[in-house]
């Protein structure tokens, strides 16, 4: 009977922290409107974000493609179709690994900052302060986060996949001897416009949305002491995971048609 | 006919606080508190820790709304106004919080000119102007280019207060402004939170448990515990008080009316018991 209780208020709590989320978010949508005016702002966070955000993208960029080409060629070499190896390089990049990696980086660098500098403006009276000057922090310091999240990640995405193709070329091209016209020529044939990118587009503006949304409700609604700013950091973190991961099976299999 | 109504904009009660309960928690902080503040004066609320002094100020500030009872700033009713003209009103009020919740991210001009930048569109060349003006008024012009991290507390404090003051508020409150602070920044606050009600003719609020310098400087002290005023008058006044609520707040008695113990049960049997 306990057990039943204690399930009941976890159920309960969800469904009301989700409740809670989704004003924010409503909120916080409205007050972009007014972020028009003052675009700086959004400016500002897009480099806080996002080319704060940038080398640990390139770098994972650059190894995700040489560690894709090492293995693709591997496997390809096999069946004797070594020279579409950048058509796989840039296929598994561009539908997956560019929108998934760079998200699952952009949780952990970038929403684990954007939570604890939220929550830490919240337990040192910042947000209150800023509400008593009547300034909405909503409009001021989360609105500007959240668009500046948004706008980075699918750039960053874009940026991941391209070094990662950079990486494919170099060690298949470069180390395995591929041929680099047959490499660049399968994969312009083979990766359509709609398709793929745009489809990759898609999964990494979602994923912006997701996890940036995450990043600053949770900062928002930290417990404001040193403990519930850690907390909330690590939810950050894990829930961005789990969504990207969740989202990423849900979006593949509408844009697929499989299921 | 009409009286005018008390915290009237032409009344000389800016605050008017009637019958006031609140309760946190589950726990009562407010118990039917009555009192109303003087405009142009320094008032000083007073009290031990977890009195419910800096609820009060949440209360003025619309920041907490009662459970019961009126609270009236200005001739407005705080608890039932829109976010909007909750807004308006707040323009016209500043709150220095105890730590000054400067922005860490903006240096100590860009703090203070954050409420005109957000507030007005006044030209570069005159938002300076009005800024260097206020940090002059604090002794921290020179400090200008600093970092809030840069700064010792008692600094930090009055750069909160140049930023409280940028926008020429009708009324300032001070949450708890001498915590912390070395006897000379103590000096420094008191003497600035004074010339400043006297200069620019603003009502300050200052709510605190260090008795000497606040009693130094405000007009009317209110002392506050339990939940209710326990006691008021000219700080003269309150310091001749008889009353043991009183008398054991201004003169540091570690026992009286209220207790050293937190409440438990009895010491033999909990030191016997092996629960933790």
């Amino acid at each position: 009977m306990n057990t039943l209780r204690v399930l009941g208020a976890i159920v309960v709590n969800s469904v009301e922290r989700l409740g809670r989320a989704s004003l924010f978010l409503y909120e916080v949508l409205l007050s972009s409107w007014e972020l028009l005016r003052r675009f700086y702002l959004v400016v500002q966070q897009v480099y806080a974000v996002g080319v704060l955000t940038l080398l640990i993208i390139l770098v994972s960029g650059l190894f995700v493609g040489m560690v894709l080409g090492l293995q693709g060629y591997n496997t390809l070499v096999k069946f004797g179709s070594a020279n579409s190896l950048g058509l796989l390089v840039a296929l598994s990049l561009v539908r997956e690994l560019g929108p998934v990696v760079t998200a699952l980086l952009f949780a952990g660098r970038a929403g684990s900052a954007l939570t604890a500098e939220i929550g830490l403006m919240k337990a040192t009276e910042q947000i209150a302060g800023m509400e008593m000057m009547a300034v909405n922090p909503i409009t001021r310091v989360i609105a500007p986060r959240f668009l500046g999240g948004v706008i980075a990640m699918p750039l960053l995405a874009a940026l991941f996949s391209a070094i990662g193709v950079l990486g494919g070329h170099l060690v298949g091209v470069g180390l395995l001897g591929v041929d680099a016209g047959a490499f660049w020529s399968q994969m312009q044939a083979g990766v359509d416009f709609r398709d793929d990118i745009m489809n990759g587009v898609v999964k990494s503006v979602v994923f912006g949305v997701v996890c940036t949304w995450i990043a600053v409700f949770e900062g928002y609604d930290a417990v404001p002491t040193s403990e519930g700013v850690a907390s909330a950091t690590n939810r950050t973190v894990v829930y961005s995971s789990l969504a990207v991961l969740g989202l990423d099976f849900i979006l593949t299999a509408l844009t697929l048609g499989e299921v | 006919m009409n009286q005018p109504r008390t915290g009237a904009p032409d009344s000389d009660i800016l605050v008017d606080i009637r019958d006031v309960n609140l309760s946190l928690g589950g726990r009562q902080i407010l118990k039917g508190i009555t009192f109303s503040i003087q405009r142009g004066k320094v008032t000083a609320i007073m009290g031990g820790s977890g009195s419910g002094k800096t609820t009060l100020l949440n209360l003025f500030g619309g920041r907490l709304k009662p459970n019961t009872g009126q609270v009236i700033v200005d001739g407005q009713s705080v608890p039932d106004l829109k976010t909007k003209e909750l807004y308006e009103l707040r323009k016209r009020m500043a709150l220095l919080f105890q730590t000054g919740a400067l922005f860490t991210d903006l240096s100590v001009f860009e703090n203070v000119a954050f409420p005109i930048r957000e507030h007005t569109r006044l030209s570069e060349s005159i938002l300076r102007k009005v800024v260097l003006m206020k940090l002059e008024t604090v002794g921290l012009r020179g400090a200008r280019r600093l970092m809030p991290s840069e700064l010792s507390g008692g600094m930090a404090r009055r750069v909160a207060l140049a930023r409280a003051i940028v926008m020429e508020p009708m009324m300032i409150m001070y949450d708890e402004p001498f915590t912390g602070l070395d006897p000379i920044s103590k000096g420094v606050i008191a003497k600035l939170i004074r010339e400043l009600n006297q200069s620019l003719g603003i009502t300050s609020i200052v709510v605190s448990h260090d008795v000497p310098e606040t009693c130094s400087i405000s007009d009317y002290a209110y002392l506050i515990g339990d939940g209710r005023i326990i006691g008021q008058g000219t700080p003269a006044e309150v310091q001749q008080s008889n009353s043991d609520y009183v008398r054991q707040f201004m003169d540091g008695l570690p026992e009286g009316p209220v207790p050293y113990q937190y409440p438990a049960g009895d010491y033999v049997e909990d030191l016997m018991s092996s629960a933790a």
